[in-house]
């Protein structure tokens, strides 16, 4: 085994800044959360949007979709945490200026609620039309069909494609940094100035993100096949 | 019999774009009373019931709930004013509707469609929307089965379900679309059973079906639905023995082969 390959696999420095660098993982998965929780409201409204008989309001939804589903990660990050603010303070003759980690948050949020929007549309559509006319016959109002009959099912039918766009989302944090998030990647960065031994840190950090997203993402979907498969024949 | 029927259909018409589905409907359906329409594939059958509880909204004519129109109302200054949406969920909880393809809710267990609308619509506590959806689920003979998931369960199971969701409403009136239409014939006998119950019971109800020998032997009134009208009504034994309409008699002929 040649000498530098032998460094990338060594670990052990990776273990000595353990404490750091699990902070920064901590933030990855707080962007991580708050993301997809943007993610889910946006891409449900933008999905409903999209149902809806009105051209307008589809035409919104679509716009919404295409949107922000084109914008690569990378410039929406970008975008957000440095045009954005100028723009918005433009517009209320004020400076405003985000916090890296909101602008982190409205960032990926607002690019995975394209594709949630398009998994949540594909999932309303394949509930048969019958078990919306059977809800309405009873005389439910149509918020109480949307929570009680058409979300439950559009969740489980949902399931195995959002879990691989959670999967997606959570990898797509590991760029953060950039903006200066605390995140893992950002930790890595700052112990590799001081250690200049850049191999095992991200060896390390890229094993990390893989455990951490295969035990995730196993879990998830045993559990979730069980529960799928009770209304699914 | 109260003069004011249950259910009055008056002049209802209804047409998708182009597509006359139905002109000039009315008949009346009385406490009590089954109402049985019959008619080929296509002849407004479906339409007719959908609009009885407004599932679609007929584009002239009205549905008359004991008296109260459904699609519409006076408001204080004497004018007719089209119901919201709101209001017409109220008297639509009134009907129970079941239809062809069952359309259980499938997340659901059997227990959990039954007990949905008592509690979420009528407002029922818990406990007694359950005392009520297990007394509709013993009716039905399918207690044994309320906390199975509707996928397990065969289609005559399903359709007994759907019925019983319908009676926990407590509704004045029970709506059927082809209730028996998608099941094997050995499952059709254990529905027809239930409703054969039911309109002994008492239970006013309006019943779409191909199922002829049912009409004939539950239905106070048969109606029969050709091009967009009905062609001939009538009891039973005189549209099933007497018919008038040398269609009708086309129509039956071919149940009899």
């Amino acid at each position: 085994m040649s000498n530098s390959l032998k460094q990338a696999l060594d670990l052990s420095l990776f273990w000595e800044y353990r404490a750091i660098l699990l902070q920064g993982l901590v933030v990855n998965a707080l962007v991580f959360l708050c993301a997809a929780l943007l993610a889910l409201s946006a891409g449900l409204g933008a999905a409903l949007l999209r149902v809806n008989r009105f051209f307008p309001t589809r035409l919104i939804g679509t716009l919404h979709v295409e949107l922000f589903r084109n914008a690569p990660d990378y410039i929406m990050l970008v975008w957000v945490h440095f045009v954005l603010p100028l723009l918005i303070g433009i517009m209320i003759k004020r400076r405003v200026e985000f916090h890296p980690f909101v602008s982190a948050v409205i960032a990926l949020g607002l690019v995975y609620s394209g594709y949630f929007a398009e998994t949540f549309r594909a999932g309303i559509e394949a509930i048969p039309r019958g078990n919306l006319d059977a809800a309405r016959g009873f005389g439910m109002s149509e918020r109480l069909i949307l929570w009680r009959i058409m979300l439950p099912q559009v969740v489980r039918r949902m399931l195995p494609e959002a879990l691989n766009q959670f999967v997606s989302l959570f990898k797509a944090t590991t760029i953060v940094s950039l903006i200066a998030v605390p995140d893992l990647m950002y930790a890595v960065s700052m112990v590799t100035q001081q250690e200049m031994r850049p191999l095992p840190l991200y060896t390390g950090a890229a094993l990390t993100y893989f455990l951490i997203i295969l035990i995730f993402a196993t879990g998830v979907r045993a559990f979730s096949e069980r529960w799928r498969r009770k209304i699914l024949e | 019999m109260s003069t004011i029927p249950r259910i009055r259909v008056a002049e209802v018409h209804k047409r998708f774009g182009p597509l006359e589905v139905l002109r000039g409907v009315s008949f009346d359906v009385h406490r009590g009373h089954v109402v049985s329409v019959i008619g080929a594939s296509g002849s407004g059958k479906s339409t007719l019931l959908r609009c009885v509880n407004y599932l679609e909204r007929p584009n002239a004519g009205e549905i008359y709930l004991e008296g109260e129109p459904l699609g519409s109302r006076l408001d204080t200054s004497g004018r007719r004013r089209p119901r919201s949406l709101a209001e017409i969920n109220r008297l639509r909880r009134e009907l129970g509707v079941v239809f062809q393809q069952y359309n259980l809710w499938p997340h659901m267990t059997v227990l959990g469609n039954v007990v949905e609308a008592p509690i979420r619509v009528r407002k029922l506590p818990r406990s007694e929307a359950i005392a009520i959806g297990e007394e509709c689920l013993r009716r039905v003979q399918l207690i044994d089965k309320a906390s199975e998931y509707p996928a397990r369960l065969s289609g005559g199971q399903q359709q007994r379900a759907a019925i019983a969701r319908a009676l926990a409403m407590r509704p004045k009136a029970m709506l059927f679309d082809e209730p028996t239409s998608s099941l094997d014939p050995e499952l059709t006998d254990e529905v027809l059973g239930v409703m054969r119950e039911l309109a002994a019971d008492g239970t006013t109800m309006i019943v779409v079906t191909h199922e002829m020998a049912f009409a004939r032997e539950v239905s106070d009134r048969v109606i029969f639905l050709h091009d967009c009208v009905i062609e001939e009504e009538g009891p039973p034994e005189v549209l099933f023995e007497a018919a008038t309409s040398e269609r009708l008699r086309k129509f039956l002929a071919k149940y009899r082969r």
